[in-house]
């Protein structure tokens, strides 16, 4: 499991995050993107001695000033409902597409029997070639 | 290149982070940043006063950035340690 998958799956869940300047954020997960950058909302800010505190209603954290994520327990479990879920729509495309390419390669089959016969015109072009 | 860190997965592991702090948990995940996910995190916190104090985590993402050791525990060795009666000073950071 990749720890981006699970912060992906963690949106709307809440969480804390500590940066590496100390400071931590607790809020709910709005997204977050491949660098790690997250958007927080309902945030309580807190000072790195833990003695200030700043209420906000969203922020922005730059992924590379996270130093920890704290996750509920319960979203490693969803992860992987989300993956069992996504290999079964892949399965399903799959299988769609087979089906598909079949019904065409049949369909083909049908409207052009000769499709695969050479064509006819090949040596008179060869023909004409040798003679100029 | 992290190949080797494949074989820690679902495994103990002990955490030192660049901050001089110690976590231990069971690995679930990693990526090519070595970005870490952690289930069952407790961070351990040594004193020259005082036993070792483990205080939950539960589930924890950990930065690549932050991560100065990954350690695999042998837990035959780890049931014999009396964490108790262990002193220690806390870490360093990292200096860059």
């Amino acid at each position: 499991m990749l720890p981006l998958s699970l912060l992906k799956t963690a949106q709307s869940h809440p969480m804390l995050v500590e940066l590496k300047n100390g400071e931590t954020y607790n809020g709910h997960l709005v997204s977050c993107d491949t660098w790690m950058n997250i958007n927080l909302r309902e945030v309580i800010c807190t000072s790195k001695d833990g003695d200030k505190f700043w209420r906000m209603n969203e922020c922005y954290i730059r992924g590379s000033t996270i130093k920890y994520l704290r996750i509920p327990d319960e979203v490693i479990d969803l992860v992987k409902e989300d993956i069992q879920a996504k290999a079964k729509n892949r399965n399903q495309n799959q299988n769609q597409n087979r089906n598909n390419n079949n019904n065409q390669q049949n369909r083909g089959n049908k409207n052009n029997p000769n499709q695969h016969r050479p064509n006819p015109n090949r040596n008179r072009n060869n023909v004409n070639i040798n003679k100029n | 290149m992290s190949g080797s860190l494949e074989s820690f997965v679902g495994q103990s592991v002990m955490i030192i982070s660049c901050d001089g702090r110690c976590f231990s948990g069971t690995l679930k995940g990693f990526d090519q940043l070595i970005n870490l996910i952690l289930v069952d995190t407790h961070e351990r916190i040594y004193s020259t006063t005082a036993g070792m104090e483990q205080i939950n985590l539960g589930l924890k993402i950990i930065r690549g950035d932050n991560v100065a050791v990954i350690g695999l525990i042998d837990e035959a060795v780890e049931q014999e340690i009396d964490y108790q009666k262990i002193r220690g000073e806390q870490l360093n950071p990292v200096v860059h």
